[in-house]
């Protein structure tokens, strides 16, 4: 009784614990996404948190040019609504910057040269000069007022529809793909070889792999764009694949001949027995037990290459054919960056493809990333 | 083919006018106050069939104005020019060279990289008579001809960098109707300065929006601040051997030129937010601040390009202004102007990259970006009534009248210094650390790399 009350009070904490982690892993993501559709200067004035309700501002308006004021009687007249959308709620209105809230709607401010101003509360206007104006530039008129939430669509139309996006994307496709597949053959074999192929020095090859998986790939930049130029390759689809095959490699190798050495032996051996050759258990045995392995590591190495710029931008040309999504995405950003809400739907834009993956691979994730710590999982 | 292309529709232009040459070009030859002249002398070299690729750091709308100009380039000689942009060129450029595929050209934001770049062999030479030209046609002529001298691998001091586009850093942001409405006057003087400061704090209002954020790059602003200061309290000269470490990092003068930027940064009642926000509000949201209803702080002081942050649909000279960031009228050092530019730089010759090298003298090269937006050129040969943007213009001339005018030190500095500690250093002031404190470590850091 006791023992299984206390279970239950230990579920609970551990539900409370898991669900408290989850919202605060969520939250960043979720900012991004309310940020991805805010404007620039929305979001470099406010917090996320505040755009989701409706919130009181302070804000600048520009009332007509003077040149545009109409006669009236004695005195020129101009009118016009501080609201963009021709609706919102005035509470208060001020016509310097050092009282911006100083008179109540429909009460009449006069300013220091002669003219008066009145806001209403929906957000009408009406300037009465006695004497005609002139100027191209308006009154700034201070406003408090309500405003609704506001989100728009205008950063994904940007980012999406940005010229040469459509290509960028194929060139990515046109990079990761290769770059996805050609690891994973190679270091299938390797695997094979390393978990199940007697050879004088296998475990030293297995340490000098293991120990690749510290080394920074950015060392290798300079020496590997050298040796491509050397050999011809130059910079291209070619010196990519190559490149991101080559960094991704140890890890794919390590994984899975983790995974293939914890594979029960009695079917090799038995296959062994029967006169199967080496190939033949590697294709007909092997592979096909070793797919949760061979799936979680194409997650993995397609998500990287995905995601990368630092590879595409040492080892493609810079011509709009060579470009990848990446690339493309910190064009948008201007030379100075800062340009957040781009960042922000493009962070979203980008992710999609990825998520297909993942969504479509995902079920031999968890499979594939136990690989060879649990005997027969 | 292009080329091919071009010269027949330049046949046919001779009876239409040239409309074919607005669909790539953005201003029609022969017609405004451009150096035309400039532009038919360039027909003179034909480069069909040769390829330019160039490198720089700008993205963005920025690429599109570098394009621009390009393509001027282009019509006139046939040749192919391919910019690309990086935000992460000083990156870029130092794996290109050193693997052997860099650009024909490259454009450095930085001096000092182009000097480390040119001592490991890894730049072409400018043509001997590039220099002369430099003293002859631009403002101050001999300090853009220093700025661009490097050694090469041999030792050897050559001409290596062409300066082409430059930036003013000394400048004032500030919302002229703010002003009015406080009745704030634009001081003249650092002293009037100081005063305005004190009397918008006594008004209840704050001075100054401060930030210093920037990434991986936090801090710069704040380098800026302080060799402005420099060039106001020290001489010329002093600022020359301290950006050279021959006057030390830690000497009393540099000090002093810290302080001045603390007096500003580290007083809660100057800056928006208070000192401690100073370090970890963005250099990009810091402008907003002008904006707001009511206005968190009356000034802003940052280069000239920072209009790019303000909010949307603000009209540089009227909705936001600009003032010299003024001098002591008590000390007799004129009016200091703090500056930066890009050099451009030759890294695989070719003749189209010569003959590119040599676009970028002719008035029409600085012409067509001074008719957009944001060029500042110190070429003394250009017409400056192309300037559609009466700001810009009034920024060239802050920068053709400068008494002195100096490049961003921190720019000078070697890269662990001037884009490392200098930043770091600078952030820990902000935060509270004893300006002697920094200098010394400063200092220490840059004893270690001689």
């Amino acid at each position: 009784m006791e023992m299984a009350g206390t279970k239950s009070r230990l579920t609970w904490a551990v539900n409370l614990a898991v669900g408290f982690l989850v919202l605060l892993w969520i939250i960043p993501t979720f900012g991004l996404l309310v940020s991805s559709f805010r404007d620039r200067d929305a979001i470099s004035t406010s917090g996320w948190w505040t755009a989701l309700s409706a919130s009181e501002q302070n804000v600048i308006v520009r009332a007509d040019a003077p040149d545009n004021a109409r006669p009236d009687g004695a005195v020129w007249v101009l009118t016009g609504n501080v609201f963009d959308s021709g609706s919102g709620n005035v509470t208060a209105f001020g016509i310097t910057s050092r009282e911006p809230e100083a008179f109540a709607p429909g009460e009449v401010a006069t300013h220091a040269r002669g003219h008066q101003i009145t806001v209403e509360a929906n957000g009408d206007y009406r300037i009465t000069y006695p004497e005609e104006p002139s100027g191209n530039r308006g009154q700034r008129l201070f406003v408090r007022a309500e405003s609704p939430p506001s989100f728009t669509l205008d950063n994904y139309r940007e980012v999406m529809f940005a010229e040469g996006m459509g290509k960028a994307l194929l060139n990515t496709l046109t990079v990761t793909i290769p770059a996805t597949i050609i690891p994973i053959l190679v270091a299938a074999f390797a695997a094979y070889a390393l978990a199940w192929m007697e050879m004088p020095g296998r475990a030293l090859l297995i340490a000098a792999i293991v120990g690749l998986l510290v080394v920074p790939l950015q060392v290798a930049f300079i020496p590997l764009l050298k040796l491509h130029n050397n050999i011809g390759i130059g910079k291209g689809y070619l010196g990519i694949w190559l490149a991101h095959t080559g960094f991704g490699l140890p890890l794919a190798v390590f994984l899975l001949r983790n995974y293939m050495a914890g594979l029960p032996g009695e079917i090799i051996e038995s296959a062994r027995v029967d006169g199967a050759s080496d190939f033949a258990i590697f294709r007909k045995i092997i592979l096909p037990l070793s797919f949760p392995a061979l799936a979680s590591f194409a997650i993995f190495q397609f998500l990287w290459v995905w995601n990368d710029l630092l590879v595409a931008k040492v080892f493609l040309g810079t011509g709009e054919d060579q470009v990848v999504m990446t690339g493309r995405i910190v064009d948008l950003l201007g030379s100075r960056g800062g340009d957040w809400e781009i960042l922000a739907a493009s962070a979203f834009v980008s992710i999609a493809v990825p998520i297909a993956v993942f969504f479509s691979l995902q079920r031999y994730l968890v499979r594939g990333l136990l690989a060879g710590s649990v005997k027969g999982g | 083919m292009k080329h091919v292309f071009y010269a027949s529709a330049a046949a046919l232009a001779l009876s239409a006018g040239m409309a074919q040459a607005d669909q790539h070009l953005k201003f029609a030859p022969g017609e405004g106050a451009f150096s035309w002249d400039s532009f038919e002398a360039l027909k003179s070299m034909d480069l069909s069939g040769e390829e330019i690729s160039i490198l720089g750091p700008w993205l963005g709308p920025d690429k599109e104005l570098i394009e621009s100009v390009v393509h001027y380039f282009e019509e006139a000689t046939g040749a192919d020019v391919e910019y690309s942009g990086s935000d992460s060129f000083e990156q870029q450029i130092v794996i290109d060279a050193e693997a052997g595929s860099p650009p024909n050209i490259a454009i450095f934001p930085q001096p000092g990289l182009a000097a480390d770049l040119a001592s490991k062999g890894l730049l072409a030479p400018l043509p001997a008579e590039t220099a002369d030209w430099i003293r002859d046609n631009y403002a101050a002529g001999q300090s853009w001809v220093d700025l661009g001298t490097y050694a090469g691998a041999d030792g050897a001091e050559a001409l290596y960098g062409f300066f082409y586009k430059v930036d003013v850093k000394s400048l004032v942001w500030y919302v002229p109707e703010n002003f009015e409405d406080a009745g704030y006057d634009v001081p003249q003087t650092m002293e009037e300065l100081k005063a305005l400061t004190d009397q918008i704090v006594a008004d209840g209002e704050t001075p100054w929006c401060i930030g210093l954020g920037s990434g991986g790059a936090t801090g710069w602003p704040a380098t800026d601040w302080v060799e402005d200061m420099m060039l106001r309290i020290n001489t010329p000269e002093d600022y020359d051997a301290w950006t050279t470490n021959e006057l030390p990092f830690d000497d009393p003068k540099v000090i002093a030129a810290i302080e001045e930027f603390g007096a500003f940064a580290r007083n809660d009642d100057y800056v928006s937010g208070g000192a401690g926000a100073v370090a970890t509000t963005d250099f990009r949201d810091s402008p907003q601040g002008l904006f707001a209803s009511p206005p968190q702080c009356y000034m802003h002081r940052q280069a000239s390009f920072i209009p790019t942050f303000f909010p949307e649909g603000t009209e540089v000279g009227v909705d936001a202004d600009f003032f010299y960031f003024p001098a002591y009228a008590e000390k007799d050092l004129g009016k200091p102007v703090l500056g930066a530019g890009t050099v451009w730089a030759i890294t695989n010759d070719s003749k189209g990259a010569q003959a590119f090298m040599e676009f970028l003298k002719s008035p029409i090269a600085h012409e067509v970006w001074m008719a957009q937006k944001g060029f500042l050129t110190p070429h003394t040969g250009v017409n400056t009534e192309v300037y559609t943007d009466p700001t810009v213009a009034k920024m060239n001339g802050i920068l053709l009248n400068a008494d002195t005018f100096r490049f961003d030190g921190s720019d000078l500095m070697p890269g662990a210094i001037g884009a490392g500690v200098f930043w770091t250093g600078m952030v820990d002031y902000a935060g509270g650390k004893d300006a002697a404190e920094v200098a010394a470590s400063i200092q220490s850091t840059w004893e270690s790399i001689k």
